[in-house]
């Protein structure tokens, strides 16, 4: 693969622990290591699994030399991913602490995302600088959530706070302590689909019911991003929070014009009822959200996947993405490569530099 | 060009009088003291915009969650989409759009309102 010439900031990355909850226990204390013992060392699937080889999301390409899961080891996801890219950042994500939203138990979340937390700080920030996280909060308890992210926010490789949804939509109050020490520390809030969505009686539903398939599940992960965004937005969460800033990860962004549209037109007939509004709708998400590029959409015509580019303003709300090492990785070398160069730029490179602060690498 | 349009007493406690004011279809809102004359158009898609609801609204609070009630009896709100316009200015309110309703002056004198158009 050629290595690409332009400025690359990757901004979905997934890393592995191996062994799941077993890879965590260095950092749990001894009690908590023996409350996880044997059968509940592992974080449960979502029933509808990927009709792929192994039933996983992780390509078998993916896999370590020494047969370890895919994204499990920061020297080979810097030896086939960073390298040869030329990516000066990867954006890191952990669907593993994703699925803390499965659990029912709050204590449980609670310390696995600090062990999750602590464990990518020792394997991954500390390997290469690189790689920067976006650390994982339980939303089961907005306050140990807030606590957490004060006490390792200000670290220079943590820089974007990944809040695995439950039930509750974004705007409710249930989140504010989140985004209050979020906005203090400077850290956007990453979304991103967590595999548990539909399959638990603690994480997000889908409208309209339970899908049946895999298929059904990915085609709607959309659905979850266009409810929570309506309700931060007309909750009033980036008046109340102004400094907030949040990416929705792997939601796609071809929705994105309808529901500006339609956010736009009901303001203009219900504003008495979200008087904090001050301005149209879109004009928050335009200041507020960001959205990343993987999956890309595949319209029957180019340029109508262009025609949504302009429509989102992406020169300003979209990052590029691979999602590496999942089934449904872009790689940069065939994704955006006509568009204009100062577009281009933005999107690999410029909106994630300022999204999550990161500094041109010397 | 002032026009009788009616009486006071004309005028109901809650609804418009509508009236055709040579070939003009006028609403008249009465409330307490303070009277209104409107073209029954509304600029954005055409409603019959007197048979709306004359009322206050929230104003803009940039507070999440605040709610401050104001403009009482000075807000007519379009009965098909809700657009909320000013009756004294005519203005649509709080930046939903640039476009305005078209009011008339009014008068009263000895019972008798009158409307200029």
């Amino acid at each position: 693969m050629n290595k690409p010439t332009m400025r690359i900031i990757d901004s979905d990355v997934h890393p592995w622990v191996p062994g799941d909850i077993e890879g965590l226990k260095p950092y749990l204390s001894k009690s908590w290591q023996m409350r996880f013992e044997g059968r509940r060392a592992t974080l449960p699937d979502h029933p509808l699994r990927p009709p792929l080889a192994g039933a996983t999301s992780i390509r078998r390409d993916a896999t370590t030399p020494d047969g370890g899961v895919g994204g499990s080891d920061p020297a080979y996801v810097r030896d086939v991913h960073l390298e040869p890219l030329g990516i000066d950042y990867a954006i890191l994500s952990s669907i593993q602490a994703g699925k803390l939203v499965s659990l029912p138990n709050t204590a449980e979340a609670v310390t696995l995302a600090s062990a999750f937390n602590d464990y990518f700080r020792d394997k991954w920030l500390a390997f290469d600088t690189r790689y920067r996280l976006a650390m994982c909060v339980a939303v089961h308890d907005p306050i140990a959530a807030a606590k957490e992210i004060r006490r390792i926010g200000a670290e220079e490789g943590i820089v974007a706070v990944f809040m695995p949804l439950t039930n509750i939509l974004m705007g409710n109050c249930h989140y504010f302590p989140i985004y209050e020490a979020a906005q203090e520390m400077g850290l956007p809030i990453l979304l991103h689909p967590t595999g548990t969505e539909g399959g638990f009686q603690t994480s997000v539903s889908f409208a309209g019911g339970v899908p049946s398939t895999y298929v059904e599940r990915h085609s709607c992960f959309p659905q979850i991003a266009m409810g929570n965004l309506t309700s931060l937005v007309f909750e009033g969460v980036f008046v109340r929070f102004p400094g907030l800033k949040v990416l929705a990860a792997e939601f796609g962004f071809g929705w994105l014009p309808h529901v500006l549209w339609r956010y736009d037109q009901n303001w203009r007939q219900f504003r008495r009822e979200v008087p904090w509004l001050e301005k149209e709708p879109s004009s928050y998400v335009l200041d507020h959200v960001r959205f990343t590029s993987q999956p890309l959409e595949e319209p029957e015509k180019d340029e109508y996947l262009l025609q949504i580019l302009e429509m989102i303003h992406a020169e300003r709300t979209l990052l590029f993405s691979t999602d590496y090492p999942h089934w449904d990785t872009d790689y940069p070398q065939t994704t955006f490569q006509r568009l204009p160069a100062p577009m281009r730029d933005r999107i690999f490179y410029d909106n994630a530099a300022e999204l999550f602060n990161l500094q041109p690498r010397t | 060009m002032e026009r009788k349009i009616g009486r006071v007493d004309d005028i109901p406690q809650t609804d418009a009088l509508i009236v055709q004011v040579e070939g003009l279809p006028i609403g008249v809102f009465k409330r307490g003291e303070r009277f209104f004359a409107v073209k029954n158009l509304c600029p954005h898609k055409r409603a019959p915009l007197a048979l709306g609801t004359v009322s206050g609204t929230m104003l803009p609070t940039a507070c999440a969650g605040e709610l401050k009630y104001g403009l009482e009896d000075q807000v007519i709100r379009c009965p098909w989409h809700g657009w909320e316009f000013d009756l004294v200015s005519g203005k649509c309110l709080f930046g939903v759009s640039d476009s305005k309703i078209k009011t008339y002056a009014i008068s009263v004198r000895d019972g008798d309102v009158y409307v200029d158009i």
